[in-house]
């Protein structure tokens, strides 16, 4: 395959970032079908639209998912990417990976596919970028029986799941991540290999309310750790940050001169729920009032831990679509313990997932995400389905919240009630 | 009454192969059984897959089914 000139891409090897234009022209001297890469993508620069066509029937056999069909639409100007699909493949829990294993992975890529990589995927997935249909089948048999790795989910599957690092590395783990990610990967095998939702599903395990894999903004079901006892004190520690003994941040941010640690800009006026202030020395917390930002115990986290009991909160219906509209998870369950039973399997979890999936699977409509369908219904539909009693947490404002629509039962007197007679109680 | 699986499965192909659209959303079959739970009609639909008499069809972020030979991959679009 010739080169192409590339005069615009070669303006994004520019600069000092590393460049994927850079990283495409090397592996095309193994590959030469990256060749036409560039010069599809060239094309692409030029005329301002895509010159990929996705979908299809490809696949390997018995799976609905995993693999996603790419076709150039300038095959016959771009024939080494005539075919060129996607694969993904699912991640470890936290992508931790030995680099043996990488590095059987990249050679099993080199020998089927293009060579070229996406590590990773907003799902978490690793991204195997162009193959062709005839390699697909040797590809997958090599994949599961030598490497042991599976394919992610793609299409109306349940997506592959992804969590945070959580107790591997991270102190504020508020239960296992890996844990309750790998079981339910394990569990809803069939959910992620064949199509069985009216769209895509996703979930997102975070540890705290951190958030680091930002379950909350991308998931449809995210379950982010929490406490629901007192954040813990050490005071001895915070008289240490104070004085200067400890760098804030865990000295995060220690590349400028901040100046003097200040417990109250920094701190207590940052609080957004203002719940928190020093009596003398001794710095105090109005447990009930705080919305678990985190942002204390960021600043401070050798005085100040998540409380001892700890679960998580399921938030239920986030989205982060190109087009159409972003849309934030609502807090569903407040608190729930994250437990295996004695089978080994997050029971309490797996009975709120079903809930939410056979009634979705039951009103969603096609290429709806289950957010849509909540926002389609309303907050106290759905919270009846699960069964759930509705708290003040679960409205965002008063008088402004589009989920709120009262039942006929639900308001004295019901639809029949005389307006007339209301009004005129209502005007005294 | 929910039909058997068997019932279920022909019912499914049935549609499959005479619906103007080669491709359908598995909501699409839940009316081949209104007794049937999603999860059976899904169960069944992935069962004719896994016989050869249909194929699953991706754009990559949806999924539908097609009885075997409708559905036609991009490439031929």
């Amino acid at each position: 395959m010739p080169k192409h000139d590339t005069p615009l891409l070669d303006e994004l090897e520019k600069g000092p970032w590393p460049s994927f234009v850079t990283d495409l022209k090397r592996q095309a001297e193994k590959k030469p079908e990256c060749f036409d890469i560039l010069g599809q993508l060239e094309l692409s620069f030029k005329d301002k639209i895509t010159h990929w066509k996705h979908g299809g029937i490809v696949g390997v056999f018995g799976y609905g998912g995993g693999i996603v069909g790419r076709y150039s639409d300038v095959p016959e100007r771009f024939p080494g990417v005539a075919h060129f699909h996607t694969v993904r493949l699912n991640q470890p829990s936290s992508k931790f990976y030995s680099s043996a294993k990488l590095r059987d992975i990249c050679n099993l890529w080199e020998k089927y596919g293009s060579g070229m990589t996406n590590m990773h995927g907003s799902t978490g997935d690793l991204v195997l970028l162009g193959t062709t249909t005839p390699n697909l089948e040797p590809l997958f048999y090599e994949l599961t029986h030598d490497l042991n790795q599976d394919l992610g989910g793609s299409g109306s599957n349940l997506r592959t799941p992804e969590c945070c690092l959580g107790r591997a590395r991270c102190e504020w783990g508020c239960y296992d991540t890996q844990d309750l990610c790998h079981t339910l990967t394990m569990h809803y095998q069939d959910e992620i290999h064949r199509p069985a939702f009216p769209y895509k599903f996703k979930f997102k395990f975070s540890g705290c309310p951190n958030d680091c894999v930002a379950a909350i903004a991308r998931s449809d079901f995210a379950v982010i750790g929490t406490w629901r006892d007192d954040i813990r004190i050490d005071q001895a520690a915070v008289k240490g940050y104070i004085t200067g003994e400890f760098a804030p941040n865990a000295g995060a941010h220690s590349g400028k001169d901040w100046g003097k640690f200040d417990i109250k800009k920094e701190v207590l006026d940052l609080c957004p729920t203002e719940c928190m202030w020093m009596e003398g020395d001794t710095l105090k917390i109005d447990n009930s009032e705080c919305t678990r930002c985190m942002h204390c115990i960021n600043v401070m986290p050798r005085a100040l831990r998540p409380g001892k009991q700890q679960g998580a909160t399921i938030c239920v219906g986030a989205k982060a679509p190109i087009l159409d509209g972003a849309q934030f998870a609502t807090m569903t369950i407040p608190f729930i313990e994250v437990k295996k039973n004695e089978d080994g399997e997050f029971a309490e979890v797996v009975e709120v997932i079903e809930k939410i999936w056979d009634w979705w699977m039951e009103v969603g409509k096609n290429r709806e995400r289950v957010g849509e369908t909540i926002m389609r219904v309303g907050l106290p539909t759905f919270l009846k389905v699960m069964e759930v009693t509705p708290a003040p947490q679960h409205v965002k404002e008063p008088r402004s919240n589009p989920y709120v629509f009262w039942q006929a039962d639900e308001v004295e007197g019901g639809w029949d009630r005389d307006v007339k007679e209301f009004r005129k109680r209502n005007a005294q | 009454m929910a039909l058997s699986k068997d019932e279920l499965k022909a019912a499914i192909l049935e549609k499959a192969m005479t619906a103007p659209k080669p491709q359908l959303y598995v909501k699409d079959f839940y009316a081949c059984d209104p007794d049937a739970k999603p999860r059976d009609v899904k169960n069944a639909a992935n069962d004719l897959v896994k016989e050869g008499k249909m194929d699953f069809w991706s754009s990559g972020s949806t999924t539908m089914y097609a009885a075997k030979g409708r559905a036609k991959d991009e490439e031929h679009r």
